[in-house]
């Protein structure tokens, strides 16, 4: 008898569990209240709108863009509704192909190709909705490419090699999308429920599914890349992907590269605090273990010779010295971008 | 290759709908939909636009097919809602929202063909430039899934996908292979449009001119819904 429940629940586990399309990638028709619907539409048109812009500017360049442009969307298409088996979930699910295409066309045509490709998909696959569909631009097609472009380049300019840059920006754009996917489900369907509880829940409830793909993601891209350096490196050094000709431009290039990843660090870490409902106060470590034991053996703090703890006295100190660094970095910006010159005689002394 | 709504559409009323009007209708039917806060209109929402689908003749199997994504998501909604946060009801009405608007757009796919969306984009000036790539796309969609499938087929019958980790090498290699194809097909398309005195700029169709009948009737349709939405 006990056999038989063992069986039974066995088997019960196998259905439930079983190999089945799961289409999370996409925020369904409906689903997003019209306020947010609006709201994240407002979010994703001014991109669309430079990509358009970019578009125009690189097709009087050069006649073939455009079509690339609408064969790439073809192909994030058909990548988005490839599904993919994922072996820890037991399901398929589907890679974004953002990553790729934020690498191969740079992150604002990468986000036209997504709405062009999310588009079709919702007008005739049913696959997202017309309502959504501001909100899978900004999730996939924002999020997604620049995660991708920026990790890549990042990378690249840290003398990663082509696989591990790739591999990294598949992963990441993978995960951004599912990131933001999750804050535009919470936001939308949370009603009058606090906002991070079920953005936890949402972002759990995908990490069984979208952990191992982003990973998949990721492998696929970095084999993607190498792929085009083997058979077609003249393709990526066309696209600006690869720089073989010039060695030197890296440095150029380094120095960019680390100041997109500081500025997208300076956005995303106070992005992902600003979310926290409940600030609790941590003590530092000068507080809870310095002062405290300074303490007991009989030495106290000070009171500091400038006490910036009054009002908004240490806050009007920081902006100073961020305004001075910034001018200061402004006024040496092309000391700091420009090639020094290899001979000594000439170069500037600062 | 029947993969879009429009490939099954058949010849029905509804499908010579001028697009423009459709579209204003469904946007209309959208918005009501996601600020309706209960169960019942979206629920009539979706039982028209079935009716509407079975009408057109479109086959069982396909409106399942996609009713299946919506459904799964709308029953995990439910479930997350009655679980975590908000409660059953919330969680139904916000399925039946999912339910109705995915009919509405599934309904207005299978009766307006693309040339008609595209004309219907251009009259509402989408940007020519947006409405080029999304031609560009629509038509090589076809082409490159066709090359998809002979790549996955000649991957198939060499054992490419005999296992996991065989066949996720085989899929990152048929993608790959995709997007060298794109590179190809674009210099090639180019050349060939180039030769045909292609400048840069893509004819775009125009739309039929108005009927006055069917606006006035989309329009009495709307009052219609705008007022069982009010009730």
């Amino acid at each position: 008898m006990k056999k038989f429940y063992v069986i039974g629940i066995g088997i019960i586990c196998t259905l439930f569990f079983s190999a089945q399309e799961v289409f999370a990638m996409h925020i369904s028709e409906g689903i997003l209240p019209w306020n947010w619907a609006a709201f994240w539409f407002a979010i994703a048109i001014p991109f669309v709108a430079y990509g358009l812009y970019r578009l125009k500017k690189l097709s009087n360049i050069d006649l073939s863009f455009k079509p690339l442009v609408g064969l790439m969307a073809a192909v994030v298409f058909i990548i988005s509704c490839m599904p993919l088996p994922v072996p820890t979930a037991g399901t398929c699910s589907h890679p974004c192909g953002t990553g790729i295409s934020g690498i191969l066309v740079g992150p604002f045509i990468s986000i036209l190709i997504t709405a062009v490709a999310l588009l079709i998909q919702a007008l005739f696959l049913a696959h997202g909705g017309l309502s959504t569909w501001g909100a899978d631009i900004v999730s996939m097609g924002v999020m997604g490419s620049f995660a991708g472009y920026l990790t890549f380049r990042g990378l690249r300019a840290l003398k990663a090699n082509l696989w591990i840059a790739g591999f990294f920006a598949g992963l990441l754009a993978d995960w951004a999308t599912y990131f933001t996917t999750s804050v535009e489900l919470a936001s939308g369907i949370r009603g009058t429920s606090p906002f991070l509880p079920l953005f936890w829940k949402i972002l759990i409830a995908f990490i069984p599914t979208q952990l191992p793909l982003g990973i998949l993601e990721g492998a696929m891209t970095a084999g993607i890349v190498v792929l085009l350096y083997k058979k077609r490196p003249d393709l990526l050094v066309k696209l600006g992907v690869v720089n073989i000709k010039n060695p030197g431009e890296n440095k150029k290039n380094k120095m960019k590269s680390i100041l997109f990843i500081l500025l997208a660090l300076n956005i995303l870490l106070p992005l992902s605090f600003a979310f926290a409902e409940e600030k609790t106060k941590w003590g530092g470590i000068d507080e809870s273990i310095v002062e405290k034991y300074a303490e007991e053996h009989g030495r106290p703090a000070r009171e500091p010779l400038i006490n910036t703890d009054q009002g908004d006295l240490l806050l009007f100190v920081f902006l100073l010295g961020g305004a001075v660094g910034g001018f200061v970095a402004g006024y040496s910006w092309r000391r700091l971008i420009e090639q020094k010159p290899k001979d000594n005689e000439h170069a500037d002394i600062f | 290759m029947q993969i879009f709504s429009e490939q099954i559409r058949k010849e029905h009323i509804l499908a010579k709908v001028d697009a423009r009007v459709k579209l204003a209708v469904t946007l209309a039917l959208l918005i009501m939909i996601l600020s309706y806060r209960g169960n019942v209109f979206p629920l009539i929402v979706l039982f028209l636009n079935l009716i509407l689908c079975i009408k057109m003749k479109i086959p069982i199997k396909v409106i399942l097919l996609r009713f299946s994504e919506p459904l799964f998501i709308a029953s995990m909604i439910v479930i997350l809602k009655f679980f975590f946060a908000g409660g059953l009801r919330e969680g139904l009405m916000i399925a039946s929202r999912i339910l109705g608007a995915v009919s509405v757009v599934i309904t207005y796919g299978f009766s307006t063909s693309f040339n008609e969306i595209v004309a219907g984009l251009s009259w509402f000036k989408v940007p020519k430039s947006f409405i080029e790539i999304l031609m560009f796309a629509y038509r090589y969609i076809f082409m490159l899934l066709e090359d998809a499938m002979v790549i996955y087929y000649a991957q198939k019958n060499r054992l490419g996908y005999s296992g996991i980790r065989r066949g996720l090498g085989s899929f990152g290699t048929l993608t790959g292979s995709l997007i060298l194809k794109a590179f190809e097909h674009s210099q090639n398309i180019t050349t060939a449009m180039i030769q045909r005195g292609y400048d840069g700029n893509i004819p775009i169709p125009k739309p039929k001119p108005f009927k006055v009948a069917e606006i006035f009737i989309s329009f009495l349709f709307i009052v219609v819904m705008g007022v069982i939405w009010k009730i």
